[in-house]
């Protein structure tokens, strides 16, 4: 197929994602630039990028987009970042408790112009979970002195898309794990259960659920393309899985295992029982066969690498269950008690059916029998 | 007394407050506020403790290596293995780590800290003092993304511009070993997951070269100054000026390279680097007294200490395996590339021992136990929401611990460690200050000793990658669940912003029992301790003038206090010098003389 003579105003939506998927970022933008400058109408779209119970990692995996660079994409998307507590120029400055100075020089002045809808809010980014306690009050998390629940909740009145970037912002992540005290959770998930931060019924101003795109950092791929899609006015035209992830990204019916590249050690059957041998990390606690994520095709940080190649077993961030439904990390599935959240159709149907040998099947089927039981 | 509140201080990690009563253009008093609660503590409890490395390392997502490292060197020690770890396992963290740290170090200069100068109270000033040549220098190089001055888009600078791409070719350069980053996967208890070759060598040494080209070009202009182009012989050149030499010699050097640039033109080209152009406008006792330059940006008259060691110390638990198999876990001194230590604010060096570290929460939200050592620790955070606020400070206002050495706050990060392991150039502008009546820990060294580290972690790491590495050698010894068996742990570090601190009890089932974590940022930021003793932070507010023009101009002139605390440049700076830093200057020569110097090695 020769993607350049696309008219992709007219693609179906499935189509339109697998093409910007398989042209990587880079080329998709360089080819529709035309599109998306047109579709600018030479305004800047306006990004604002809240971080909650967050670590940064996934501004700082948005840093390290490859081809296009951030900045590349920046400029070529028309990308205006008017609120990034981790780049922007300003911060939030308060004297004898009144906001001072101008929205160029108080961050918190900057972010009440596009809460009041004095300036539109094109994409709202979410990183990192949503904290409600103690007692509801959402303290436990609080940025210029409001707590961030209540920032989320006045930047998506007025935002026209929603992304929620990073496991903790899609499904709650490592902040709402088991354990966890502060009532942390994702904008409409907490873990596989649809709801969240937002409610299972928050739409945008655009008529969408939030974009959940996970993963532990989420990849920066995911994020252009999506940014990329959005701006060109295709963001109606992502298609979403069960838990609001795009599929071309985290296929339903595909797991990172299928192209793993240590793929053909597994199925020889050379399972490796200690690390640092350089073969299949099934036994070793590997929960790629339940990932549903292309980290194995597309690669991570321009490509050099991913998890398994470097020898560690996938420990299945991309999941809505991450990090309770797939640890203990270390200990194979076949091993494990529950594997909470997942869908064995789907590992039965991935893993057995590709599996022509080896303990694999065999754990599969033990997993199974386990659920039915 | 006017009250000054940053909130959110951006451009760092995470989320911090800080606080400060200012009298007459000074801060007479400051409160330094985390404000935000994740519980990984009490999420880990119950787990099974090798999951630890990877749910610790998501702390953070700008130098998350260090969580993963002291994390499996707890691990190590709760299952008793740490004189077996492979020696070329300990490399390959080694080398994760280095590439990180340079990477983090980097983005806290150019990504975080330098675009401070370009606020345009900046521009008022120095063309106040008729330097508007070095003010478009600042914003030509340093502003940010997405910036306007007075509503008029100012494009991102060169040198910004120049280094998210070197952050990210770090990055890549470290999942080469580690699969990806940020959050890399290959450092585990017993060892490492990676088995690198021959050809990752290479590819990791390629992306070592077009590193040290920007470092190089952008940063120490050494292109410039001596003509030098080859990447690989950048770190040894500039270290065998600074490093190599005695103190008096390196800080003489340094002025030496400064005082030969030209002040009618600022530019790159002319050698002004950006470590050039902030070691001698950062500072009043190198820039205007000792170089003779009209004017400054006065960042050693802020973010310093009284002279008093009961106040302030300097902590570093050391960094860096020895290339050998196995390693101590309660490194010793001179054990680690980068030696611990604690040195007393008034500069005395003693051996570390990490059982001297406790925590206080007599201003933290938290009930449970004060003065505890982490082994002991507790973590039980307050549950009424009424219970959290920030603008009493005579209750909690704080989610960070504050941690103290025998009882004494500590400064910790890379003026700390080259202190302890006293460091030729740092230590020579450390002595300088304290002798001409300035603090000697400040703004300026601060940022100072960031810098110079990157350039020895660079020359090491050239060494651990091309020299110790041994694609043949052994990665892993093993390690099962059993042999953690009601055990405990340390795990002592650094990561780029200091001191860090793992440390593990587990059960009979070799679950978690306990896991607590200190981290560098609570060291740095933590608020008042059961004694009142204020947080290093804290403490360096306390002094410094608020706002730039009266710490730069000296004068308010007829610019009335209420314009001044609207820009409060100080609270910047001084919060984010303990992140990022920049620079790399000089120290003491004969006042007036403002002589050329020779430079022997180039």
């Amino acid at each position: 197929m020769n993607f350049k003579s696309l008219d992709i105003t007219k693609l179906d939506r499935r189509t339109f994602l697998k093409v910007a998927a398989a042209m990587g970022a880079a080329t998709f933008i360089g080819t529709y630039k035309a599109d998306i400058v047109k579709a600018l109408e030479l305004s800047d779209t306006n990004i604002v990028w809240l971080e909650g119970a967050d670590c940064c990692g996934c501004s700082e995996s948005f840093l390290n987009a490859a081809y296009p660079d951030v900045i590349q994409a920046i400029t070529r998307l028309g990308i205006y970042v008017g609120y990034h507590e981790t780049l922007m120029m300003q911060q939030g400055v308060f004297v004898d408790g009144r906001l001072v100075g101008t929205s160029e020089l108080n961050s918190e002045l900057a972010l009440e112009e596009y809460m009041t809808g004095k300036k539109p809010l094109d994409v709202l980014v979410i990183e990192g979970s949503i904290a409600d306690g103690p007692e509801g009050s959402g303290m436990y998390t609080t940025v210029g002195g409001h707590p961030f629940k209540e920032l989320v909740e006045r930047c998506a009145k007025q935002a026209s898309y929603v992304v929620a970037i990073g496991s903790c912002a899609t499904y709650g992540g490592i902040p709402a794990a088991k354990g966890s005290v502060t009532g942390n959770m994702g904008a409409q998930f907490l873990q596989t259960a649809k709801g969240g931060f937002l409610g299972a019924n928050y739409v945008s101003k655009a008529g969408l659920p939030v974009v959940n795109i996970p993963c532990c950092p989420a990849h920066p791929d995911w994020l252009t393309l999506t940014l990329a899609s959005i701006i060109i006015g295709k963001g109606g035209l992502i298609e979403l899985d069960r838990y609001n992830r795009p599929t071309v990204f985290f296929p339903p019916d595909y797991t990172i295992h299928e192209n793993c590249p240590r793929r053909g050690f597994y199925d020889l059957g050379q399972l490796d029982t200690e690390f640092a041998e350089g073969h299949c990390l099934w036994k070793l606690g590997c929960k790629a066969p339940i990932t549903h994520a292309d980290c194995a095709t597309r690669l991570w940080n321009a490509s050099v690498n991913m998890c398994t190649q470097a020898g560690s077993p996938c420990i299945g961030c991309a999941e809505p269950v991450f990090p309770d439904g797939t640890s203990p990390f270390y200990v194979g599935m076949e091993m494990m008690s529950t594997l909470a959240g997942v869908d064995i159709d789907t590992i039965a149907k991935v893993a057995i059916g590709a599996a022509a040998v080896g303990v694999g099947a065999h754990a599969v089927r033990r997993i199974v029998m386990k659920e039915n039981e | 007394m006017t009250i000054v509140v940053v909130d959110p201080l951006t451009r760092i990690e995470g989320h911090l407050r800080l606080t400060a009563e200012v009298s007459d253009g000074v801060i007479t008093n400051a409160h330094s506020s985390g404000t935000m609660y994740r519980g990984l503590e009490q999420i880990l409890k119950g787990r099974d403790p090798r999951d630890a490395s990877r749910i610790t390392q998501r702390i953070c997502g700008v130098c998350p290596t260090c969580h993963a490292i002291a994390s499996v060197s707890v691990l190590d020690d709760a299952f008793g293995i740490t004189g077996s770890i492979p020696k070329d396992a300990l490399v390959v963290r080694n080398i994760l780590q280095g590439l990180n740290a340079i990477a983090s170090h980097a983005t806290h200069i150019w990504v975080l800290w330098l675009p401070d100068l370009t606020h345009p109270i900046y521009k008022t000033i120095l063309e106040t003092v008729n330097l508007k040549s070095v003010w478009d220098e600042f914003v030509g190089r340093f502003a940010p993304i997405s910036y306007s001055i007075e509503g008029k888009a100012v494009p991102p600078g060169s040198s910004y511009l120049a280094a998210i791409p070197e952050k990210k070719a770090l990055h890549e350069a470290e999942a080469i070993l580690g699969g990806k980053m940020p959050h890399q996967m290959a450092t585990i208890v017993g060892g490492v997951t990676c088995t690198p070759t021959i050809g990752d060598i290479g590819k990791i040494a390629s992306y070592y070269v077009r590193v040290m080209e920007f470092v190089n070009h952008y940063a120490l202009g050494l292109d410039a100054l001596f003509g030098i182009t080859d990447p690989l012989e950048v770190a040894d050149a500039w270290l065998g000026l600074t490093h190599d030499v005695s103190k008096d010699k390196a800080v003489e050097n340094l002025l030496g390279i400064l005082g030969g640039l030209p002040t009618d033109d600022f530019s790159r080209e002319a050698g002004w680097s950006d470590v050039a152009l902030l070691a001698a406008f950062g500072s009043e006792l190198i820039g205007e007294t000792l170089l003779g330059l009209p004017a400054s940006l006065k960042l050693d008259m802020i973010g310093g200490y009284p002279a008093d060691p009961t106040k302030i110390g300097f902590l570093s638990y050391g960094w860096y395996y020895a290339i050998k198999e196995g390693y101590d876990p309660t490194s010793t001194k001179g054990e680690r590339f980068i030696t611990s230590g604690f040195t007393s604010g008034d500069l005395k060096y003693e051996n570390f021992n990490h059982l001297n570290v406790t925590e206080h929460v007599a201003h933290s939200f938290y009930t449970s136990g004060n003065d505890l050592r982490p082994w002991n620790g507790e973590t039980e955070p307050v549950k009424k929401a009424a219970d959290i606020k920030y603008d009493d400070p005579t209750a909690k206002y704080s989610w960070l611990k504050a941690p103290r050495y025998k009882g004494i706050p500590c400064e910790v990060g890379p003026l700390s460690r080259m202190i302890n392991a006293k460091e030729p150039l740092v230590m020579g502008l450390v002595e300088a200050f304290l002798k001409n009546g300035y603090s000697p820990a400040n703004v300026y060294t601060r940022m100072l000793a960031r810098a110079q580290e990157i350039i020895i972690l660079a020359r090491e790491l050239k060494k651990w990658v091309l020299v110790d590495l041994d694609p043949n050698g052994k990665f892993y010894t093993h390690a099962d669940l059993s042999m953690a068996k009601d055990s405990k742990g340390v795990g002592l570090w650094e990561g780029p912003r200091g001191a860090l601190g793992h440390w593990i009890v587990t059960d009979e089932n070799s679950k978690i029992k306990s896991y607590q974590l200190v981290v560098p940022s609570t060291w740095n930021l933590s608020p008042r301790d059961a004694n009142g003793k204020l947080g290093p932070t804290e403490l360096g507010l306390v002094g410094s003038k608020v706002g730039p023009i009266g710490n730069v101009l000296s004068t308010l002139g007829a610019i009335p206090l209420s314009k001044e605390v609207e820009n409060p440049t100080a609270i910047f700076h001084v919060g984010r010098s303990y992140d990022p830093c920049l620079a790399c200057a000089v120290h003491t020569i004969d006042k007036g003389t403002n002589k050329k110097y020779e430079l022997r090695l180039l």
